[in-house]
């Protein structure tokens, strides 16, 4: 099973202007930050091998353009993601709050085959400001109501928790991929197997 | 109307003769007015195949010995033509009976009737009498309104089921409309022009597809091109209607502002042509001729004249028209003299010289009509004014402008790179001087070639400018921009500035210039200004890196304009919501790629690459994906040639990868494969900067701009024409609406699949009908609106004189389907089976139950399911409901009086009015008394609600209680609530009025007769801790409440707690506070809107629809037996209109059955009022029609007091509103009141037990409604122009 698994993961990067979609990427890719980037127009693209549960997988990070009025272009890009990282700045409350409405969009427009599970991460980000304004707790709580999904604090400048956030993001990703094709690929085989097994056995056993 | 009168031979042929005289007859055209009969069906046919389209009536002119007759005059309806008539009735007959000789009869005749006519064509709008009768049969064919105006009609077959037909195809400013009549058949179509998907045109045949997939084949024998180009140019402006603002008009659309074209240089050698069809056509050219030469949205063309010209450089002269030869502009202001000049030579004869401000002389020879262009030259000359810079206001604000940013941080040249400048200088300034400088320059290949190698950095400013036409418009407005700069800072606070300065450090980050505060700050002035002058863009990133390389090389003024430019010329469309003008060209670029690289189109196509990668080479023309100083050449090229060079780059930088992207297994390694190959193009005529963003660095160097641009040119450059991207332009900007439609579409379907009514297929087409119904509502209102006031606008595009509305808000996609009343009512009538039901307009009851909080219109998800639930099968459910829509507050009194005694107008309304009296008739034996009479009905339970909403405004606002003491004297009904509502305390409220309500009044502790304002009082003492006494007041007409404690009343609190204590209300209310809050906008609403109609139960009216539409909230629980607590019972005049419904809506006539059924009823509701005390059947009148009693405070007007004045106003406003009214209606009514009371009702469970028993009612209700079937057929309706709704 495992040997087809493609190598190959689509993360899509989430949020507001200016939270620091970009730098994240850079900093996880190249290991550098730099106040240098213009405005990303439309989407970037990166990048990177990593190693997660002892394979090898590709990770393709698409960083997405955070003004609202490029929303509906994000169609082409959000085809076939296998994970979701909304990112949000922990000195804005509104890039906070508007993280509802980015992943009701995401859901919406990429129509993931199982949106309840689908893997989002959440990186509260600029945590070496002094000015925060968004408390752990209050993003927790969001996260917990939404089917628990991985938070985390970050600082693309200082490079904090960005390397074990984009762990995360791999692995969910992965573990997204290997439901997925339990679930879509094989469908039949699997739903009658499981029903010979499981039902079929406890009537044996019954009688 | 009067004509030129005209001879004619065969005066009878065709027509009947409806008056005569002894010179004059006036005639009708056969089979006008007549449907029927073989001659009118001839003539018909006879009509629409020759494209003689006469109007109806007509006068001749005859004598009785001549074979000659004359037409005088035409009408189109018989009472103008009459008029006419009587005109020469009245002035000519006795004067033509005068005179002897008939030639003297007929000149006297022709020379009057001519007079005439150019008496009344002097102030006329120049269209023929031919183009008015055309334009008056197109409106009444189409049953189209006045406000649509036609363009032009040409003669046209169209071809349906292989059958070609003959007739007239009709252009107006929002329909294409075919119209054919062929021996008794008549075929009528209408196209919106906003709803076409594709127009093509092969030789003859013009090809129209509509976005619900109907297609059209219209050929047309002359004037196909014509028509055809206009068809695309009034698609053009619908489709930028719905991308500019849908919800309004923009006013750069009313083609009314070049009727002044129309006229003087025209009107000499044309045409007979509509002035509309000449506006159009005048403003195709003149936005031909502004793209041509740059010019600002503002020029009109005025003239186009032959001319040969003298040009320097290779001393000759050269023949106008001759495309990219050379090409001048020369501004009126600069115009020193003009001269005519005759040398001799025969072949350059006629010349003219223009001499500029700058003694520039522009020979033009052979200019055929010399005098005239001199004196148009003259006269506009005369017209120039030139502007001034105005007055402003002064702002404490200081600044100065930033000059270009390239002089303080200079760009670090290699002795060989300035050596290349200086060169490149050189071959300007010699180029200067062969082919002039500034605007007036010979524009030539040779500017091309100059360009293509790249613009000096020091004269970059002058070319651009120039270029990019942004001069004329800097020159246009001077001090418009300090202006804005200095409006715009003084804004505190709003979205633009906050995106602008998130952005500024990230423009043109890699540049010293904007690490420091003097580019950030010119920056964020130039973006700041821009979003105040144009709204509807406001601001939107890829603007700021624009700007920041404009800044660099110009000043500060110069790159705004630059900026204004590009946003509104260069690139239209591309900054605002959505990016859409980025969209379109990305489909352009896909379709120019599918033609120019067809092996590579298939396979990116399917990567879906080309949508991924060109937004930010659109946008920011390829500044954020090459490096600066790349982009800088691409620049230079693409002020020269607009946005053909964005398309040409694109293409060869695909091309130039054919062979790695064709490897490509996924977008994503496509896009690496771009991005390596973008970020490694360099210009080796700068250095590169030490970038301190590394992943640049690091990409080896793969080609040089230079090469880039060259071969663009090489390869795409003959191809590309301008004319060619409009053309695809306008194409795929019809299909990005298209696309953009169908994606909320798909979204909001998405959102509401778990409906219980309709399935995807189902709520796809309700989405498209409701699109469809919105369109054609929004271009008759827009035209409404354009007739009204356009007249104001010298400048056609841009306001920038308001800059005070706020950058618009995206409408939602939700929003953009919600429907109106309007909207709702057509649907209802249209596809819902209810539709037969003609005596009580159960649409509008719909509505207004649906639309609980009164907003005036319904989300798609109340539409749903207040459609869905009257198309469905559950046949109890709708009786349910039935019921409910017939219920007082919805079917108020008034409303039942207005039905039983109608004004017959129509011979259908008499029958109805005769039907119902007979209703009426049925029971009058039973209960003649217990139906009050109909004065009676003006006060009842329900406008008590809205009196005594009033008398607690009234204590609210403070105002002493005479008022309401006087209603309440006249109403005992009034005084009997008041008191309930006062609790025992108040009491006494308007005890005072008439006696007979007694039986009541001892109920309560004795009357203090104290006025309104002790009421007040005593409330606030009361026990209540009232919150929502808003809600009360809402609610009012159900509740009475009694403070439960006291014992006097306890027995009205208890009956009224039985009557059905409201669920909802005593929930959350604060929720209700909300709610009633918003009711009460509407409650005044509603009372303006009726004033006439007296004050009735409008008040109540929302008040009580959020219980009743309980059954529309909750529809799979509506089955249940709880709901039926909630519904209050029905009284005898509603429960006849209910029936009479029923049976319409069944469309039969009444069984055996159902008459048992009936009777069985009514018996029922009899046998009610014995069965129940007085005491509780007041409970349940008074309750009205709502459901949500609330054991409480009414009496307790405590918290509002406080809350609002606002609130308070209104009310006060509102019962100014009601003592209009009710002094109308306040007339003793006493001794009829107490039958009310114990009058004939009926519980709706009751209803539904006995009706589901019959087996017709149970059938009937119980047939499901194909909505896709309906929705079809209403659209086909459409089309076909067979329905009357528009």
């Amino acid at each position: 099973m495992a040997t087809r698994k493609k190598s190959l993961l689509k993360v899509i990067i989430l949020g507001d202007s200016s939270v620091g979609k970009t730098s994240l990427m850079n900093q996880y890719v190249n290991k550098r930050f730099s106040n240098q980037y213009k405005a990303t127009i439309g989407a970037d693209f990166c990048t990177k091998e990593v190693v997660v549960n002892d394979r090898v997988v590709t990770m393709q990070i698409w960083d997405t353009a955070g003004q609202e009025r490029f929303q509906s272009l994000g169609v082409a890009f959000y085809r076939g993601a296998d994970c979701c990282v909304l990112v949000y700045d922990v000195t804005a409350p509104n890039s906070f709050k508007n993280l509802d409405s980015w992943r009701d969009e995401f859901l919406i427009q990429a129509s993931p085959r199982n949106p309840e599970h689908f893997p989002f991460v959440v990186l509260g980000n600029k945590v070496d400001l002094d000015n925060r304004q968004v408390s752990t707790r209050r993003a927790q709580q969001w996260c917990q109501s939404k089917n628990d999904i991985p938070y985390y604090e970050t600082s693309a400048k200082e490079g904090i928790n960005v390397e074990m956030a984009f762990q995360t993001i791999a692995k969910n990703a992965l573990d997204q991929e290997a439901d997925a094709e339990v679930i879509n690929d094989f469908p039949d085989q699997i739903i009658l197997n499981s029903q010979n097994n499981r039902p079929g056995n406890q009537d044996n056993c019954q009688c | 109307m009067w004509i030129q009168p005209k001879e004619l031979l065969l005066p009878s042929a065709f027509w009947i003769a409806e008056m005569y005289s002894k010179y004059f007859v006036l005639q009708k055209r056969r089979g006008h007015g007549e449907s029927r009969g073989f001659g009118s069906m001839l003539v018909g046919t006879f009509d629409s195949v020759m494209n003689t389209k006469p109007a109806p009536y007509r006068i001749l002119h005859q004598t009785p010995s001549s074979e000659v007759s004359y037409e005088i005059a035409i009408g189109i309806t018989q009472d103008e033509i009459v008029k006419d008539w009587e005109w020469l009735q009245a002035n000519l007959f006795n004067a033509l009976n005068e005179m002897e000789n008939e030639d003297d009869v007929t000149n006297f005749t022709i020379c009057k009737i001519q007079s005439l006519y150019a008496q009344n064509n002097q102030d006329d709008t120049g269209e023929s009498a031919d183009f008015k009768v055309m334009t008056s049969q197109f409106r009444q064919i189409f049953k189209m309104p006045e406000e649509e105006r036609l363009v032009n009609s040409y003669s046209a077959t169209y071809v349906k089921n292989k059958i070609p037909r003959q007739g007239q195809l009709y252009i107006s400013m929002n329909h294409v409309c075919f119209y054919s009549y062929m021996l008794g058949q008549e075929i009528k179509r209408i196209i919106r022009f906003a709803e076409l998907e594709d127009i093509s045109r092969n030789a003859n045949i013009i090809y129209l597809k509509t976005t619900n997939n109907m297609t059209y084949n219209f050929t047309l024998l002359f004037n196909a091109s014509e028509a055809h180009v206009l068809i695309e140019q009034l698609n053009k402006m619908a489709i930028q209607q719905l991308i500019h603002d849908p919800e309004s008009p923009v006013v750069d659309h009313d083609p009314s502002n070049f009727a002044r074209l129309g006229g003087k240089a025209n009107s000499a050698s044309t045409s007979k042509k509509p002035v509309l069809l000449r506006d159009l056509t005048a403003r195709q050219k003149s936005e031909e001729f502004r793209v041509h030469f740059r010019l600002p949205q503002t020029e009109i063309i005025d003239g186009k004249i032959k001319a040969n010209i003298w040009t320097p450089y290779s001393k000759r002269f050269n023949a106008g028209d001759v495309k990219d030869l050379v090409s001048v502009v020369i501004p009126m202001k600069t115009i020193k003299s003009v001269e005519k000049k005759d040398d001799g030579q025969q072949r350059f004869d006629n010349q003219i010289v223009i001499i500029t401000s700058e003694n520039v002389p522009f020979v033009f020879a052979q200019i055929i009509d010399r005098e005239i262009l001199i004196s148009k030259i003259t006269d506009l000359l005369s017209r120039i004014h030139v502007p001034v810079s105005r007055e402003r206001a002064k702002y404490d604000i200081s600044w100065s402008k930033q000059t270009a940013l390239m002089n303080t941080f200079r760009t670090k040249f290699s002795e060989e790179m300035l050596k290349k400048q200086e060169e490149k200088l050189a071959r300007w300034d010699s180029h200067f001087r062969d082919f002039g400088r500034g605007i007036g320059m010979f524009r030539t290949t040779d500017v091309i070639n100059l360009i293509v190698e790249g613009i000096p950095d020091k004269l970059r400013q002058e070319i651009w400018l120039i270029f990019s036409g942004a001069i004329h418009d800097k020159e246009m407005n001077p001090g418009l921009y300090e202006d804005l700069v200095e409006k715009a800072a003084c804004i505190k606070s709003c979205f633009a500035h906050d995106d602008i300065d998130r952005d500024l450090p990230r423009s043109l980050p890699e540049h010293p210039a904007f690490q420091s505060p003097d580019g950030i700050g010119a920056l964020r002035r130039v973006l700041q200004a821009y979003a105040l002058r144009n709204p509807q863009v406001g601001y939107c990133q890829a603007m700021n890196i624009v700007s920041s390389v404009f800044l660099l090389f110009c000043d500060e003024e110069n790159a705004f304009w630059m900026l204004a430019s590009l946003c509104e010329n260069l690139l239209p469309d591309y900054y605002k919501d959505k990016v859409v003008g980025a969209q379109i060209d990305q489909g352009v670029l896909n379709e120019l790629v599918e033609t120019h690289l067809p092996d590579l189109h298939e396979h990116l196509e399917q990567l879906g690459v080309i949508k991924m990668i060109s937004i930010s080479w659109f946008l920011t023309i390829f500044i954020s994906v090459i490096s600066y100083e790349s982009s800088l050449h691409i620049l230079d090229c693409f002020f020269y040639e607009g946005a053909k060079i964005i398309f040409m780059i694109a293409l060869q930088i695909i091309e130039w990868n054919r062979e790695k992207l064709l490897k490509c297994h996924d977008d994503g390694e496509a896009m690496l494969v771009l991005q390596t190959y973008l970020e490694g193009i360099y210009n080796p005529e700068y250095q590169v900067p030490p970038s301190s963003d590394k992943r640049r660095m690091e990409r080896p160097q793969t080609q040089t701009v230079q090469t880039l641009i060259h071969e663009a040119y090489t390869k795409f450059g003959e191809e590309l024409t301008q004319q060619r991207i409009e053309e695809l332009r306008n194409k795929h900007r019809r299909l990005t609406v298209r696309q953009f439609d169908l994606d909320n579409e798909k979204t909001i379907v998405k959102g509401h699949l778990q409906n219980p009514y309709f399935d995807r297929k189902e709520l796809h087409m309700l989405l498209s009908i409701i699109r469809e119904e919105k369109m054609v509502l929004k271009s008759l209102q827009q035209q409404h609106k354009q007739q009204g006031g356009n007249q104001l606008g010298e400048t056609p595009q841009l306001q920038h004189q308001s800059p005070t509305r706020l950058p618009n808000e995206p409408i939602s996609r939700q929003e953009a389907y919600a429907v109106n009343f309007e909207i709702f009512h057509t649907l209802f009538t249209e596809l819902t089976p209810w539709r037969k039901c003609v005596s009580v307009d159960i649409g509008e009851k719909l509505f207004r139950l649906t639309d609980k909080k009164g907003t005036g219109s319904l989300d798609f998800g109340q539409l749903i399911n207040a459609l869905g639930l009257v198309c469905s099968q559950r046949s109890m459910e709708k009786l349910k409901l039935l019921f409910i829509l017939h219920l007082p507050p919805l079917l108020s009194k008034a409303e039942i009086e207005r039905l039983r005694r109608p004004r017959p107008r129509t011979k259908d309304d008499a029958e109805e009015a005769i039907e119902a009296e007979d209703f009426f008739e049925d029971d009058a034996s039973e209960s003649i008394e217990a139906l009050p009479s109909p004065s009676d009905h003006n006060f009842d339970g329900d406008d008590y609600a809205l009196i005594s909403a009033t008398q607690h405004l009234h204590n609210l606002a403070g105002i002493s209680g005479n008022t309401f003491m006087d209603l309440s004297r006249n109403t005992p009904n009034l005084s009997l609530n008041s008191n309930g509502i006062c609790g025992g305390g108040g009491g006494g409220g308007g005890g005072g009025g008439g006696g007979s309500n007694s039986t009541f009044y001892v109920d309560l502790p004795g009357a203090n007769r104290t006025s309104a304002t002790d009421l007040l009082g005593l409330g606030q003492q009361g026990r209540y801790e009232s919150i929502d006494t808003f809600s009360d007041i809402s609610d009012l007409g159900a509740n009475r409440l009694t403070p439960p404690t006291m014992d006097n009343v306890a027995a009205t609190a208890a009956a009224a707690a039985s009557g059905g204590a409201g669920a909802a209300a005593g929930a959350d209310p604060l929720l209700l506070n909300v709610e009633t809050i918003s009711n009460f906008s509407q409650i005044s609403d509603l009372v303006a809107a009726t004033r006439l109609e007296r004050a009735d139960s409008n008040a109540t009216d929302s008040r009580s629809l959020g219980s009743l539409g309980y059954l529309l909230d909750q529809p799979d629980e509506a089955t249940g037996g709880s709901l039926q607590q909630h519904i209050p019972h029905m009284r005898k005049e509603n429960f006849h209109l209910l029936w009479r419904s029923i049976i319409e809506i069944l469309g039969c006539v009444q069984d055996e059955e159902m008459r048992r059924a009936h009777e069985n009823l009514l018996e029922m509701g009899n046998s009610n009022i014995k069965k129940e005390p007085s005491l509780e059947s007041f409970t349940q009148l008074n309750m009205g029609g709502s459901g949500d009693e609330q054991p409480d405070s009414n009496g307790n007007p405590t918290t509002p007091a406080a809350e609002s004045s606002n609130t308070t106003r209104l009310f006060v406003a509102l019962e100014e509103e009601l003592r209009q009214a009710g002094g109308a209606s306040t007339r003793s009514n006493s001794s009829t009141t107490t039958n009310i009371y114990e009058s004939w009702h009926i519980s709706i469970n009751q209803f539904i037990e006995t009706v589901l028993t019959v087996n017709a009612i149970q059938k009937g209700f119980q047939v499901p409604i194909q909505i896709v079937e309906q929705i079809e057929q209403l659209q086909k309706k459409r089309r076909k122009c067979l329905s009357t709704n528009y």
